[in-house]
């Protein structure tokens, strides 16, 4: 039973480029990497024993696949019908996970990075028809924003994969003006890492899943809490490489591009609130646990008079947990006008 | 407490009402830019950003700045000796929206690709891609000239030039916009039909494949690459580039779908073709047909076809051009 009616699920969605989680009314709680993929042939198949797989369960099948990642950089693939089919499929996963598909009424808050709701708003909304009973379709960071109830002079930093959205919180919808979209986050510190690491040691052979997977563990900022050290095949060997330089500088990549964003954003906001918003800084997404960000934000905005940076406790489930904060508040009656 | 309820109340409402505005087909209210004297204001404090903000992020680690630059320009690739750490640059901010500006269009950059020894895609009967790309080139800058843009081509005869000398012309010409003329070829007996590419990465392994063969003799070195690959992440042309794509990808449908009816819209994407991330402006790709697929070869022997394509490229172009502030010069 929900706070609305025993037959109504309510659920928040946060779709994101590399993972996306749902929260529920029900309780539930679940992540899935962003990976949808549909066996190859029929003897894949067989093999696989399923007619399409999600997430790890994908990617680890990957040469019998036809994977799709299927947001890049936040956005839909545009032109790309196999990979709205992916979102839509991921969507239905999540929400069946969830517990919704079991006569139950769906009602789900998908949150989305801002320059998706910029740009392509009418594409994302009909690539996601049909996946609820009724939808809405909300910016991450204002998702992010409404579950922590941190709406007013506050400024949100959601660092995901695709892109880093920013938004500040004045107490009001937030506008265009309001938000920023860059691309600086977690792919293009993986694109960076990969870089380096290939130019350092050309003859190594690794691929971007594993650098995904040094970052999440060993990701720094500023004074290396320990040497990262990496085992890398080289010509077939299994061989010990020191990485910590080059996480170093790949994470740090970030660093500026988010701080002048940051700065930017702070000097349009009305001077009389300019202190406090400066104190309400809230990082969000799975960049945000990188260790020593929050700090060199700080560092940042010691430029400016100081300020407060912090990172949100629960990076994975903030942004579903806000959209699903959405849902249950959202009248019945407004509901009824957005049909899924 | 109460303050929080009836101010999460509100924002909830506005959040319907701008769904039920898309579902209506309108734009979004909310989400609509502040009004003109605002952005006014918000353009001048771009312009006035003071010098603190660039100190404090230089101050993080940055290469030291000139100074308060306004639009933020990809790091121009250059020879890196060495394939050291520090020979990997900073990547560069990409916040400002050129929107804000009232930009216009006065040169427009047409690269047919290919030529000379490079014939790019063939048909079994002699058709070349390089001939092709070079007529629908010329027919394009006669378009354009006719409505009074400034046009360089990369090429206008049947030769040989690197991409790198391709994207210098662009450069050194002071060029706006830049189009690339190509036509695809897709291994598939029923493979076909147009789409058109901008800067970005890909994880396609097909469009992978087609930009590491478009790339091939690019006169770039591997050192030049890396640094081209960086301003992949900080380029502050690729919204503009994917708008430009999208308009000519729509003009390029429209136009050839009631000649070829199944004919394939391949749709916009992007993809890391290193004329595009040197050329410095907004810049598409255009595969215009599949030379690869019999009907779609058949027509492009046609002038009329490839009358119909120039014109189809310089609709898109010109509908760019409007779009962000200017439909001519002169």
């Amino acid at each position: 039973m929900t706070a609305k009616g025993k037959d109504v699920l309510h659920v928040g969605i946060d779709l994101g480029t590399s993972r996306s989680s749902i929260s529920a009314s029900s309780g539930e709680r679940h992540v899935v990497d962003s990976y949808v993929g549909w066996p190859v042939d029929m003897v894949a198949r067989k093999v696989v024993k399923k007619p399409i797989l999600f997430g790890r369960e994908a990617l680890e099948n990957r040469p019998m696949l036809d994977l799709h990642r299927p947001l890049e950089r936040g956005l839909i693939k545009e032109g790309s019908e196999k990979d709205e089919a992916a979102v839509r499929e991921l969507l239905k996963h999540l929400i069946t996970m969830a517990g919704g598909g079991e006569g139950k009424k769906v009602q789900a808050v998908i949150g989305v990075p801002a320059e998706a709701m910029r740009v392509s708003r009418q594409h994302l909304r009909t690539a996601v028809k049909g996946v609820a009973d009724a939808l809405m379709i909300v910016s991450e960071p204002f998702a992010v924003a409404y579950g922590l109830d941190a709406l007013l002079h506050t400024m949100i930093i959601d660092i995901g994969a695709g892109t880093t959205d920013f938004c500040v919180m004045n107490g009001r919808y937030p506008t265009d003006d309001d938000q920023r979209t860059l691309t600086h986050a977690g792919d293009s510190v993986d694109d960076q890492l990969m870089l380096l690491v290939r130019t350092r040691h050309p003859e190594a052979r690794f691929t971007v899943h594993m650098v995904r997977e040094w970052k999440e563990r060993k990701s720094f900022v500023g004074e290396p809490p320990q040497p990262v050290v990496v085992t890398i095949p080289v010509k077939g060997k299994p061989t010990e490489i020191d990485i910590t330089a080059e996480m170093k500088k790949a994470c740090e990549s970030l660093v500026g591009p988010l701080a002048e964003t940051m700065l930017d954003l702070l000097s349009r906001v009305d001077p009389e609130y300019q202190e406090r918003v400066r104190n309400n800084v809230i990082l969000a997404g799975g960049g945000s646990q990188i260790p020593g960000l929050a700090a060199a934000l700080e560092r940042a905005l010691g430029e400016v008079g100081g300020g407060r940076v912090r990172a949100v406790d629960d990076p994975v489930f903030v942004g579903s947990n806000g959209g699903l904060a959405v849902a249950l508040d959202a009248p019945e009656g407004d509901w009824e006008m957005l049909p899924g | 407490m109460e303050d929080l309820r009836k101010l999460k109340r509100e924002m909830v409402r506005q959040a319907v009402r701008e769904n039920v505005e898309l579902l209506e087909g309108r734009p979004p209210s909310a989400l609509r830019r502040a009004r003109p004297l605002r952005r006014l204001a918000g353009a001048a404090a771009l312009v006035v950003v003071p010098l603190a903000v660039f100190a404090s992020v230089n101050a993080i680690g940055h290469a030291p700045s000139a100074g308060p630059e306004v639009v933020v320009v990809p790091v121009r690739p250059g020879a890196t000796p060495e394939p050291s750490l520090e020979s990997v640059p900073w990547p560069r901010p990409r916040t400002i929206d050129p929107t804000v500006f009232r930009l216009s269009v006065g040169t427009v950059v047409i690269d047919p690709g290919h030529g000379g020894s490079d014939p790019g895609a063939r048909t079994e009967d002699g058709l070349s891609e390089k001939s092709v790309t070079l007529d629908v080139a010329l027919r394009l800058k006669a378009l354009l000239e006719g409505a009074s843009y400034r046009v360089v081509l990369t090429r206008d005869a049947d030769r040989q030039v690197p991409l790198r000398e391709r994207a210098r012309v662009a450069r050194e010409s002071g060029g706006d916009l830049f189009v690339s003329i190509h036509v695809n070829s897709i291994p598939r007996p029923d493979g076909g039909g147009v789409e058109t590419y901008y800067l970005g990465p890909t994880d396609d392994p097909a469009v992978r494949e087609l930009a590491g063969s478009e790339n091939l003799g690019s006169g770039y070195s591997l050192a030049d690459f890396r640094s081209l690959l960086e301003s992949v992440y900080v380029d502050v042309r690729q919204s503009e580039s994917r708008r430009l794509a999208g308009a000519v990808q729509e003009r390029l449908v429209s136009a050839l779908r009631p000649v070829e009816p199944a004919l394939a819209d391949r749709g916009v994407k992007s993809a890391p073709f290193v004329v595009l991330i040197a050329s410095e402006m907004p810049a598409v790709l255009a595969e215009v047909s599949s030379i690869s697929n019999g009907e779609e070869a058949r027509r492009l022997a046609e002038p009329a076809h490839r009358q119909r394509i120039a014109e189809a490229l310089a609709k898109g172009l010109t509908d760019f051009a409007e779009r962000v502030g200017r439909s001519g010069r002169g």
